[in-house]
């Protein structure tokens, strides 16, 4: 099939995406407007076309066993339109409308706009997501501990890849470059996804390969704010930032490969801050048969960082007077810093046999490596997390799908400061591994105006070769369109196993022991959701969710005793916690026609059953207010952020008594757009408002930045 | 929603966005319930301990301890540490309202502290006590209640640090 997507003008569309229904069978239309997809089965199939802004076109076309076919799409300006497709929340095709749960995106076009350099920095603007100090968190599940044990999945195209002995998150793993968009599930994911998907899955999903030979050339350049009180002062110079990334691709029907390379350094906004990365991705497609793809792609990453973290209390330097210094670092922590190497494999094989059935297959290996440097012996560890996956999807004539699969992971972990040791000690080398097993399914059915969900995940999982545990992870829920807008609602199990990191941590912390624990059990979770999706007159949509969480076994760091009745810290299943809330987003094009306005609001209602408290690391409100304005070849925008005070922390030590306030940050953008170039301006944290998210940490000052694209 | 209102949205935004945020704060910040003082280093740590030396921390005790299972009973957890070279330095103590027995400074020598090697491990280097009281520990009871607990100061002599026996006697040889 062959043809072009045009607007009602008659002008070409690019970056189109293109879909074959019920196939895995998509691509991306091309500078030109043109578009060519092969291998698309005989019979009556339905082309998609979607891109936000337009509304999205369906055309019903029938296929002629070795021949081709032309079809020219034309689409309607629409910025209201929404209905794109996404693949992760039932782990297949379907419209967003169709899904059970709440799906928020971040579309390569809002990527571009807020023209962010890194994954973190375009995933933490997504309705419900909020980021603290690098952690993510989907309607306050994660928390904050210092990364470990996240309770969100990371997917790169489907491909589980949060680390393999932390269980935490790598964001600088994959050039943004790569990213063509973002998924994220919000709520309890495990009957599909297994461990970690107990708060919500992140899916990045890259960037098709186009026909023909394309480039794509962005350098990026900055400096920091200086503190905005002369007594914080700690350098006499402005701090500067800048990155180039370069992508080459090329394609033809049958082979496409695209490469990215980049590389990035910033001084930093604080006191031993400087981080040096460099980075490469690639992906590569074979089409051996008009039914077959196959998929391989990759990237590496080498960090190193200064640890400028946690900030200076009263006497660990130079206070000036002062009870804290936030630019500055403690003097007896100066020196440290990090190395971080990371990068994955991945290769899939999609097979559509017919418009009824497809499978693919995949394998993948996943490799993180960190050393902190710092005074006395360094700390290290050497992590690999190989998986496979199998899973075939059957439609039924009358609109029922059934997705089932199989999948099996193998984590292992060799390091001096997750050894499992209870004795203090730093020359101590140890290996642990973690294997599991699973086997999901999921139907859905059509009955009457009701779409029906129902499907089940069995884990299974050993560690050092041990017992093996069993964990069940139903989830049901249901799609009703009605006049108030489409109706969703599903109730769903959610578990995390504890990472290896939380069972066999032998290490310090504020001067104390950290020591381990194997006996922790994993985390559970029951979570309910019941949304609601609705145009408001012919300008505005809103989609709203109420949601509800019970979470049991939470596992928290806490202050405890040894045997011998020393102080300690362990990792413990201490907690047993509500989450619930609201979340809602709102777009509006009021008058005139190319302003975009948006609202996402986030109330979050969170309650420690053990203590009365609320949870820690949970604001209770977290609302982005954005506008976008167009201009023929010009855009302006702003987004303003404010995050609650945070009521609660733990594990705070000597930062317990530092003030805490809630966020609020506007950023502006502006930019420039003629043929294969780009200008872009971005002014973030304009008003270089001072706050903190997590103890001892200051949040990014103003930062003013230059990005220059061209494209081929 | 009328283009005028979104103008007033974003006033407002920037409005809210122009003051608060962190400010500098001083030492004992009005509001902070604790303990605040000025601790001063009269004579140097030797540099025989500086090579063993982990830190020296400032801790406060409700109760004095009676017996060594009850020296981890101090507040906060984990305790400030302060710096050992001569000066005069701020410090602050995030403690809940209460009385408070013995406000102390602690040198730690490197090692694992347990029950059993804390009168090793473990050095009172100095303590707050009311003027011209002259008991083991001093009388300086300190009553937190609500903030501005403050000035109570005291001085660390390296050169006349206690073992932790001295309070736990008979002290082993």
């Amino acid at each position: 099939m062959y043809g072009t997507v045009r607007d009602t003008a008659g002008a070409a569309i690019p970056r189109v995406q293109l879909r074959v229904m019920n196939t895995e069978l998509r691509t991306t239309v091309e500078a030109n407007g043109h578009y060519r997809i092969a291998a698309i089965p005989a019979g009556r199939v339905v082309l998609n076309a979607w891109l936000i802004g337009y509304r999205q076109a369906f055309d019903t076309v029938e296929v002629v066993g070795g021949d081709s076919v032309q079809v020219d799409v034309i689409l309607t300006p629409s910025p209201l339109t929404v209905g794109p497709i996404v693949v992760t929340a039932a782990k297949r095709s379907q419209f967003l409308d169709q899904a059970v749960t709440s799906v928020a995106l971040v579309s390569d076009s809002e990527i571009a706009r807020r023209a962010v350099s890194t994954v973190d920095e375009a995933v933490n603007k997504a309705p419900g997501v909020l980021f603290l100090n690098g952690q993510v968190n989907i309607r306050g599940s994660s928390g904050f501990v210092e990364g470990l044990g996240s309770r969100v999945l990371l997917l790169v195209d489907g491909v589980p890849a949060n680390q393999g002995d932390r269980g935490g998150i790598d964001w600088d793993m994959l050039p943004l470059d790569e990213v063509d968009r973002v998924e994220v599930v919000k709520g309890a994911g495990s009957s599909l996804y297994g461990s970690a998907a107990f708060g919500g899955v992140v899916n990045l999903i890259t960037h098709d390969i186009p026909v023909g030979v394309h480039g794509r050339v962005r350098a990026t350049a900055g400096a920091y704010a200086n503190p905005p009180e002369s007594v914080w002062q700690f350098r006499d110079y402005t701090g500067g930032l800048g990155g180039l990334d370069v992508t080459g691709s090329y394609g033809s029907q049958e082979l496409r490969g695209s490469l990215t390379l980049g590389g990035r350094h910033s001084d930093g906004y604080r006191e031993q801050d400087r981080s040096d990365q460099w980075e490469t991705g690639g992906k590569a497609e074979w089409h051996p048969a008009p039914d077959t793809r196959v998929t391989a792609s990759g990237s590496w990453t080498s960090h190193q960082y200064q640890v400028g973290d946690p900030w200076c209390e009263l006497n660990k330097c130079d206070n000036r007077g002062l009870a804290f210094q936030p630019f500055m670092i403690d003097t007896s922590n100066q020196g440290n810093y990090t190395r971080s190497d990371k990068g994955y494999l991945a290769a899939t094989i999609e097979r559509t046999p017919s418009a009824r059935f497809s499978w693919q297959a995949r394998g993948s290996w996943l490799r993180t490596h960190f050393t902190d440097l710092h005074k006395g012996p360094d700390d290290f560890g050497v992590a690999n997390r190989f998986g496979a996956e199998l899973r075939g999807e059957a439609h039924a004539a009358r609109g029922g799908v059934v997705t089932v699969g199989a999948e099996a992971s193998y984590s292992d972990v060799t390091s001096n400061i997750f050894t499992g040791v209870t004795a203090a000690t730093s020359d101590t080398v140890r290996s642990h591994d973690q294997t599991a097993f699973a086997a999901y399914g999921e139907g859905e059915h059509q009955a009457g105006r009701v779409r029906l969900t129902a499907g089940a995940r069995m884990d299974f999982i050993a560690r050092d070769g041990g017992s093996v545990s069993s964990v069940l992870s139903p989830r049901v829920g249901a799609v009703l369109p009605t006049r108030a807008g489409t109706w969703r609602a599903s109730i769903g199990a959610g578990f995390r196993a504890p990472s290896l990191a939380e069972l066999f941590v032998s290490t310090s912390a504020f001067g104390y022991r950290v020591i381990p624990n194997p006996d922790l059990q994993h985390e559970t979770a029951w979570s309910f959701e019941l949304g609601n999706a609705a145009a408001l007159g012919s300008r505005a949509r809103l989609d709203a969710a109420l949601f509800w969480t019970e979470a049991r076994r939470l596992i928290e760091p806490v202050f405890t005793r040894d045997t011998a009745g020393n102080p300690v810290i362990q990792f413990q299943n201490v907690a047993r916690a509500r989450l619930r809330g609201l979340d809602l987003f709102l777009v509006a094009t009021p008058f005139p026609w190319n302003l975009t306005t948006s609202l996402s609001y986030t109330f979050l209602d969170t309650r420690d059953d053990s203590t009365g408290l609320v949870l820690a690391f949970r604001p209770k409100h977290l609302a982005t207010l954005s506008a976008d304005y167009g201009w023929r070849s010009l855009s302006v925008g702003a987004d303003f952020r404010f995050v609650s005070r945070i009521e609660e922390i733990e594990l705070a030590g000597p930062y317990a008594g530092d003030p805490r306030v809630a966020a609020k940050v506007l950023d502006l953008r502006a930019g420039w757009e003629g043929g294969p170039v780009s200008v872009r301006l971005l002014m973030n944290n304009l008003l270089n408002y001072m706050y903190s998210l997590t103890p001892g940490t200051l949040e990014p000052v103003r930062t003013m930045s230059v990005i220059l694209a061209w494209k081929y | 929603m009328s283009s005028r209102m979104w103008r007033l949205a974003l006033a407002a935004a920037v409005a809210a966005a122009c003051h608060e945020g962190l400010q500098p704060t001083p030492t004992c910040p009005p509001g902070f319930v604790g303990i605040c003082g000025l601790v001063t280093v009269l004579v140097p740590l030797p540099d025989s301990l500086k090579d063993t030396t982990e830190a020296v921390f400032i801790v406060a005790y409700k109760n004095f301890p009676t017996a060594p299972e009850s020296l981890f009973n101090f507040l906060p957890l984990p305790p400030p540490p302060i710096p050992t070279s001569p000066s005069t330095y701020p410090y602050s103590l995030k403690v809940p309202n209460g009385q408070y027995q013995w406000v102390l400074a602690v040198w730690k020598r490197k090692g694992t502290l347990t029950t059993q090697s804390a009168d090793s491990l473990l050095r009172e280097v100095g303590f707050y006590k009311d003027g011209g009281d002259t008991t083991t520990h001093g009388t300086g009871i300190v009553t937190v209640n609500g903030p501005g607990t403050d000035s109570i100061d005291f001085v660390i002599d390296f050169g006349n640090m206690h073992r932790i026996c001295t309070y736990f006697p008979p002290c082993p040889p």
